[in-house]
């Protein structure tokens, strides 16, 4: 049987999945785009997303909406204390110790969640509906994906309006670019940062209550997911918004019809191989990255 | 001003520095490198301390001080690449898993005394180094840490998926015990003084390594990349020859590892081991040879200690971990022997004022 037949159908699982690296890859940019640091931890924000809604429904019987709301911003507080407590003391570490530090906090996170909430793979019901859509040559879609679509396109436009058109994205992207400048037009550098983390989780809240009705999420969930949206952030372009979304995209398309012609247990280690590509062949991604230029990377 | 000098110092200080002092010959220096003495008195101490140990340590214990050993030795390797010549990498479990992997199939397919397996680990490590480097040693940052992470995390994956090379998830067992002519390190006892003797040579290597010529190009890289170029040091080469040794030590520890286990299964070289070794450098401070063997130590105690307290270890483990950063961002040795070279030299600086004064 020739893999083309299922090319469509990979198709279609690639775009909803390329939405959610792109999710992923959206609070990478966030925090960068305020102060240059990388979260390891992103990927537990998604995780404790769904985590926190399914323990809401089933042990607060709490209703969808309501459960999903109070999770988000749960998950935004965790955000907040993950930069009281860890990045704000650190805020004059180097790279390698913010990198051990944010990867500990994922540590703590994950298995935290465990203890709280079981270790158990958890599953949401879809928001509207568990048939899927069958569309032309019998390519079957779950309505979950276009909510997937729907809200990635929301939050995307959302977060392009907060960095430029209101003056707080502004003063956030001031704080990353121009250090000194910021300090010297009385921008709270820190503060931004405080204020980036929090919109970062609130991201991956976000994403990880759209993706649980997908796919199951346990509590060790949340570090490939994690790592595989920072490598659709590079893929794109590493500190661009839009680069996100494309190389959440490209990367979830690939991944995806990847299936079709190697072993489906090699499918994580594509990423990998994408990640190591683009960093040799064009660190600052497709579309090019303000951050990187070639000398200093 | 002499009589406000005689206030200064009082019965109270010369306690501390003792006390201080005797600390000072178990704590790590971190002044090592730049000493004249190649062998210091120091090290007669350690190196009694660890032939008596076993006299005072219980079974368990001794097993628990291999095992320290191993990641001591994966330690020291990557503190010539983190610590002196400060390149990040994340993917050193990779190195240990491919040492490990290679002792495991030709012991066990191809009937190769341990002895030649054990090097053939160190060179095949060394090759997977050179060929990887060469490409991803031109990162830096975050971007070097997330390449070599990828690099490991490639690894896992195919360990796991090709199982007929490597027994896939579940390993390859009955890894003979290392032997040299004919004797077997069959306890743990003569393993503990296996894997402790080869730390030695590893540490004397990585000592004679960090004096010479390319030791001394490490901590100019380490310092500066630019300025270490404008002298005439070829970056690009002293990264990738720094790494190609580091995988080899990897590659040892992996072997050891392999032969002491009598099993290698892909759960010991994830993302997790690599965050350790990683925290015993950083632990045992940057530019430091002894720091990270005693932070292998202490490491490898602490989270045998933490194993008891089954699902709450991890969650314990990342906070000490976060605490550890926040507190000690440049190695525990280093900050105490800082304060500790202050103290001592409270006393010096106290007596030549007084004669200058007088």
């Amino acid at each position: 049987m020739t893999p083309w037949v299922h090319i469509p159908q990979l198709l279609a699982a690639g775009i909803t999945m390329g939405a959610i690296y792109a999710l992923v890859a959206l609070g990478f940019v966030t925090i960068v785009r305020a102060s240059q640091i990388i979260n390891f931890a992103q990927g537990e924000f998604v995780m404790l997303g769904g985590v926190i809604t399914f323990f809401l429904i089933k042990g607060a019987g709490l209703p969808y909406p309501l459960a999903a709301l109070m999770a988000v911003m749960a998950v935004i507080i965790i955000g907040f204390l993950l930069h009281l407590l860890v990045i704000y003391p650190l805020r004059k570490a180097s790279v390698l110790i913010l990198i051990m530090a944010t990867l500990g906090a994922s540590i703590v996170l994950s298995n935290t969640s465990a203890l709280l909430f079981g270790t158990l793979p958890k599953a949401l019901p879809a928001f509207s509906g568990e048939h899927p859509l069958v569309i032309g040559g019998g390519i079957r879609i779950a309505p979950q994906s276009l909510w997937v679509l729907g809200a990635t396109f929301v939050l995307f436009l959302s977060l392009y309006l907060l960095s430029n058109r209101t003056l707080l994205g502004k003063a956030m992207e001031a704080s990353s670019t121009d250090p000194l400048g910021a300090d010297l037009t009385g921008i709270a550098r820190n503060l931004m940062i405080f204020f980036a983390f929090g919109v970062s989780a609130g991201m991956g809240a976000i994403a990880g209550v759209l993706v649980t009705p997908l796919f199951y999420t346990s509590y060790n969930a949340g570090t490939l997911l994690g790592l595989k949206g920072f490598i659709a952030a590079v893929l794109g372009g590493w500190g661009k918004n839009s680069g996100a979304i494309l190389g959440g995209f490209a990367l979830g398309i690939v991944e995806s019809v990847s299936i079709a012609f190697i072993p489906s247990g090699y499918k994580d280690g594509v990423a990998f191989v994408i990640l190591l590509l683009i960093l040799y062949f064009r660190p600052k991604g497709i579309l090019g990255s303000p951050y990187i230029d070639s000398r200093r990377w | 001003m002499v009589a406000e000098n005689k206030n200064e110092f009082r019965k109270r200080d010369l306690l501390y520095t003792g006390g201080l002092w005797l600390i000072s010959l178990i704590l790590p220096d971190p002044h090592l490198p730049y000493r004249r003495e190649f062998i210091k008195k120091r090290d007669f101490f350690y190196l009694g301390a660890l032939v008596l140990l076993p006299l005072i340590l219980a079974d368990p214990l001794i097993y628990l001080m291999a095992l320290a050993g191993i990641y001591a030795i994966l330690a020291l390797g990557l503190s010539l690449f983190l610590g002196y010549a400060g390149q990040i990498s994340l993917g050193h479990a990779a190195f240990f898993g491919i040492g490990a992997y290679t002792t495991a199939i030709l012991t066990t397919r191809y009937a190769v005394p341990t002895v030649g397996a054990f090097w053939a680990s160190a060179f095949v490590a060394a090759a997977f180094a050179y060929l990887i480097g060469k490409p991803i040693l031109k990162l830096k940052g975050y971007f070097l840490a997330l390449a070599t992470l990828g690099f490991g995390e490639i690894f896992l994956v195919i360990v796991k998926e090709s199982r007929g090379l490597t027994g896939g998830v579940s390993g390859i067992f009955g890894i003979p015990w290392f032997s040299v002519a004919g004797f077997a390190f069959d306890t743990y006892l003569k393993q503990y003084y296996l894997i402790w003797g080869v730390l030695i040579g590893l540490v004397l290597f990585a000592k004679n390594l960090v004096r010479s010529k390319t030791g001394r190009s490490l901590l100019a890289v380490a310092a500066s990349e630019d300025a270490a170029a404008s002298v005439g040091i070829n970056v690009a080469q002293v990264k990738v020859r720094v790494f190609v040794v580091s995988a080899a030590f990897a590659g040892l520890a992996g072997s050891l590892f392999a032969c002491v286990m009598s099993t290698a299964n892909p759960g010991g070289f994830s993302l997790g081991l690599s965050v350790l070794i990683v925290m015993m450098v950083i632990m045992g401070g940057m530019g430091n040879l002894y720091g990270p063997i005693f932070a292998a130590i202490f490491l490898t105690w602490l989270t045998d200690v933490l194993g008891g307290y089954q699902e709450y270890s991890l969650p314990i483990f990342g906070v000490i971990l976060i605490l550890l950063l926040i507190f000690f961002p440049d190695g525990v040795g280093t900050r105490l022997n800082a304060r500790l070279i202050y103290l001592i030299s409270y006393w010096g600086r106290k007596r030549r004022r007084e004669r200058v004064d007088i």
